[in-house]
């Protein structure tokens, strides 16, 4: 069977292939938008021309029989369009309102979720997990599904008083930028690396393994020929883990999950935030980890019934102060709070202003 | 017929409202061996609350450096369909716009020599295609690239660039995101795929700050775009808005984070010269309030995600550059950058990380930036400063202070 | 010099630090070029021919990639023995 010749340093087909004709035409010319349900907006240029999305949820893993079948229902309704979001929504367009209904009504019946645009949850940002990733600490599709059944009506129906941007990150490395999202789960170890020091020996840059460690932990053990970790200074990153296979830093009952809020990308009202440390630990608890879930509805409960109109949860914490934060949703505090990494200077209080 | 292995853990995922992953998983596996076999091991995972995947090997197609992550089950025996089950990254068009034409022909490709799964898309960008064998490498690039598609980047190479979807469909777009993406990607081509650098590079380009694509926290290099003229008021939509429910005094002027906005007898103003183009205003009010004027980028640099030393958010560097095609000055800038943290870099450090170890002014006089108060957000607060006797002959003379 | 003979040093720079040190492009650039007294650039494209050719490739392992001598396993799979 002979292949097609191949080419190479291409880069991405041109996107303007890709574009519907509304698009084409009014690209860089679009006036104003308006949320028109949960899980509509319609898009309105200077010419007048307008472009309906219809925003759909979708699990980021996607079979080709499920792009085959989306790809139809573009055919129908969509003149053969259709796009991702940054969140890893499916958007359908259409520039004719009325072909609006009979595309919703055609996704509903197909068991599509319309949603995720406005003051609600949108999809949730995660890595791989336990389905694709060699470091995860837990799977992230799974917390994620389990997490969406029970926020579902915020992405279909209900409204918030600003987006809330959800994220699960099955370890500490981050691939789907946790870091600054109003409510994300961070995957943890929690137990210092084992060493199979035969292994290493015959894998391993030792200097290699000594550099890749932030705390300094880890230093050569001649004798081994091999490196040993100083327990006390370890945090488990697993930096020593990605850059040595010797090195496992696994263990299935002190794996688990920390809950981080407030953290935000846009510039909107206040400058972009990190996410910083609410719930400390749960232990891993798959397929539906139920006191993680209860956990994340508490925190968006307390910010759902209290925050003021188009606050983001980090908005609302900071006004209301992160003392009273932990009062309200009743989270415990912990040492695990109090920076002890290198950020101690910047995040404990210099003031003797607080609530109680 | 592929292998159907018992998963009463994973099945509990298929219940409850949202789409579920194992569903698609399934519906992969019912053709496909390597799906079904890793359905299997991840329902072992579920029941063992581990990952039984190894660290990733050396896989590629010729020539090439990056763009596909080599992954092998740790229980090839067991799961013998995956004992190789590769990640092919393909670059994504701009803005993640598809005709369904291009879309099947795609899946074609994969339900041939892969899983059948994706991910639509990767955390950087890119088209994911979950699971081959080392085999099918060569073929599936051929097949990909002869129908217009390129592999994406990995290992410490530039990163496959991304964007928001901008003048596409945005009325807040102050740059073409997708142009930017896709000329920068086109220019970064050999550094995409030929990985030459000390770690990883990502680009990402956001059309404003409102910043759909997380720029400021996930890009080595985070393009915004931003506008200098004033905000064009249309009272009549003011007044809609109002007539509408805004309570335009607490949702909008009282939110403003300068305070440059009045509401007073149904009329909205503002003080230009006060506003820092924080978005908020123009977001709740699309229809009565537009940026005007010049436009261009913000380049900021540095965010990451925590490993190793902290996460970053990116560090405004470049505040104003034009953002025009041909992007001469833009492509020029970012080499320079690049070359910079390529000259310095030790292996598997980040430009945000080396930053912080040479100083900006090292990077900044590279560049030929100048210091500017719109690149802190305040002053040094200690008194420890470096001075070079270049600085008292040209800055400090006697003469000047 | 002859670029065969240039891809010949390159080679035999490459065999020295074979399992002793991983290797950049830019290591091997820089390296062949002061020991041969050639500029990196030319360094460089002998390189990728070699690369191109499959007597050289590109390697990942510990988070960072680097060049080095394919195995009999690569040159296997990409049918060049």
């Amino acid at each position: 069977m002979s292949l097609p010749q191949r080419q190479t340093d291409i880069g991405p087909p041109h996107y303007e292939h890709f574009l519907p004709p509304v698009i084409k035409k009014n690209y860089g010319k679009w006036k104003y938008h308006e949320v028109l349900t949960p899980g509509t907006m319609v898009h309105v240029a200077e010419s007048g021309d307008k472009i309906w999305t219809v925003r759909v949820a979708s699990p980021r893993i996607l079979s080709t029989v499920t792009i085959r079948e989306i790809s139809d229902i573009a055919d129908n309704h969509c003149g053969g369009h259709i796009r991702f979001t940054t969140r890893n929504n499916i958007e359908f367009l259409v520039s004719d309102e009325e072909k609006l209904a009979p595309l919703i009504e055609e996704l509903k019946e197909k068991g599509y979720v319309v949603g995720g645009i406005g003051p609600r949850i949108s999809n949730v940002i995660h890595t791989q997990g336990w389905i694709h990733c060699h470091g995860a600490a837990t799977d992230a599709s799974g917390l994620v599904k389990a997490m969406m059944d029970e926020m579902f009506e915020y992405f279909t129906t209900k409204e918030l008083p600003n987006k809330v941007r959800l994220a699960v990150a099955c370890c500490v490395n981050m691939c789907g930028a946790v870091h600054c999202s109003d409510i994300a789960l961070v995957a943890l170890h929690t137990k210092v690396p084992v060493i199979d020091h035969e292994k290493l020996k015959n894998t391993c840059e030792i200097p290699t393994i000594i550099a890749s460690c932030p705390t300094a932990a880890i230093s050569p053990d001649p004798a081994k020929k091999s490196v040993k970790i100083k327990e006390s200074k370890c945090m488990y990153c697993g930096n020593c883990f990605t850059v040595c296979p010797a090195i496992n830093i696994h263990d299935a009952e002190r794996d688990g999950i920390a809950i981080v809020v407030g953290g935000k990308i846009g510039s909107l009202r206040s400058d972009p935030k990190f996410s910083k440390l609410a719930y400390t630990f749960f232990y891993n608890d798959p397929p539906r980890w139920p006191k993680v879930i209860a956990a994340v509805k508490n925190i968006l409960n307390t910010y759902a019934a209290n925050a003021r109109k188009h606050e983001r949860v980090g908005e609302w914490i900071e006004r209301i102060g992160w003392e009273k934060f932990f009062k309200m949703t009743n989270i415990p505090f912990t040492f695990q709070h109090i920076d002890d990494f290198t950020f101690m200077r910047e995040t404990m209080r210099t003031a003797a202003t607080f609530k109680w | 017929m592929p292998k159907k292995y018992d998963t009463p853990l994973l099945d509990e995922l298929e219940k409850g409202p949202y789409p579920s992953f194992v569903t698609e998983i399934k519906k992969a596996a019912e053709t496909s061996d390597m799906s079904a076999d890793a359905l299997g091991q991840i329902e072992k995972s579920y029941r063992d609350k581990i990952p039984y995947w190894k660290h990733g090997g050396i896989v590629g197609v010729l020539g090439y450096g990056g763009g596909v992550i080599g992954r092998y089950s740790s229980l090839p025996e067991e799961f013998p369909n995956i004992a190789h089950f590769h990640t092919v990254r393909i670059n994504q068009p701009s803005g993640f716009f598809y005709t369904t034409k291009a879309l099947r022909e795609i899946c074609d490709i994969w339900d041939k020599y892969g899983s059948g799964l994706t991910n639509m898309h990767g955390s950087t960008g890119d088209i994911i295609f979950l699971g081959t064998d080392t085999a099918n490498l060569e073929a599936i690039f051929a097949e990909f690239s002869s129908r217009g598609w390129d592999l994406g980047g990995s290992g410490s190479a530039m990163r496959t660039p991304s964007c928001c979807i901008g003048p596409a469909r945005c009325e807040w777009a102050n740059i073409d995101t997708l142009d930017i993406c896709y000329q920068l990607t086109q220019e970064f081509q050999d550094e995409l795929h030929r990985p030459a650098w000390p770690y990883k590079f990502k680009v990402k380009v956001a059309g404003c700050a409102t910043d759909c694509v997380a720029a400021i926290a996930r890009a080595d290099c985070s393009i915004i775009g931003t506008w200098k003229g004033p905000i064009l008021v249309d009272q009549d939509e003011v007044k809609n808005y109002a007539k509408g429910g805004m309570n335009i005094a607490a949702e909008i002027v009282r939110m403003c984070p300068t305070g440059c906005m009045s509401y007073k007898n149904g009329e909205l103003k503002v003080a230009d010269e006060d506003c820092n183009r924080c978005m908020h205003c123009i977001a709740k009010m699309t229809k009565a309030l537009r940026p005007s004027g010049e436009r261009g980028a913000a380049i900021l640099l540095g965010s990451k995600a925590p490993i190793v030393v902290g996460s970053l958010l990116s560090w405004v560097v470049v505040p104003f550059i034009k953002a025009e095609p041909p992007y001469d000055e833009l492509k020029e800038m970012i080499r320079n950058i690049i070359e910079w943290w390529d000259e310095h870099a030790k292996p598997r450090e980040r430009i945000g990380e080396l930053i912080e170890v040479k100083g900006m002014r090292s990077l900044l006089e590279y560049i030929g930036v100048d210091p500017q108060p719109q690149q802190i957000k305040h002053p040094r607060k200690d008194p420890f400063i470096f001075f070079t006797d270049e600085d008292f002959e040209k800055v400090y003379t006697k003469d000047k202070v | 010099m002859e670029k065969e003979e240039l891809k010949e040093k390159v080679y035999a720079y490459m065999l020295k630090y074979k399992g002793k040190k991983k290797l950049k492009e830019k290591d091997v650039c820089k390296g062949v070029s002061g020991e041969a007294g050639i500029g990196a650039d030319e360094v460089k494209k002998a390189l990728r021919e070699m690369i191109d050719a499959g007597k050289l490739m590109y390697s990942y392992a510990g988070g960072a990639s680097s060049v080095e001598i394919p195995s009999e396993e690569y040159l296997r799979e990409k049918g060049l023995i």
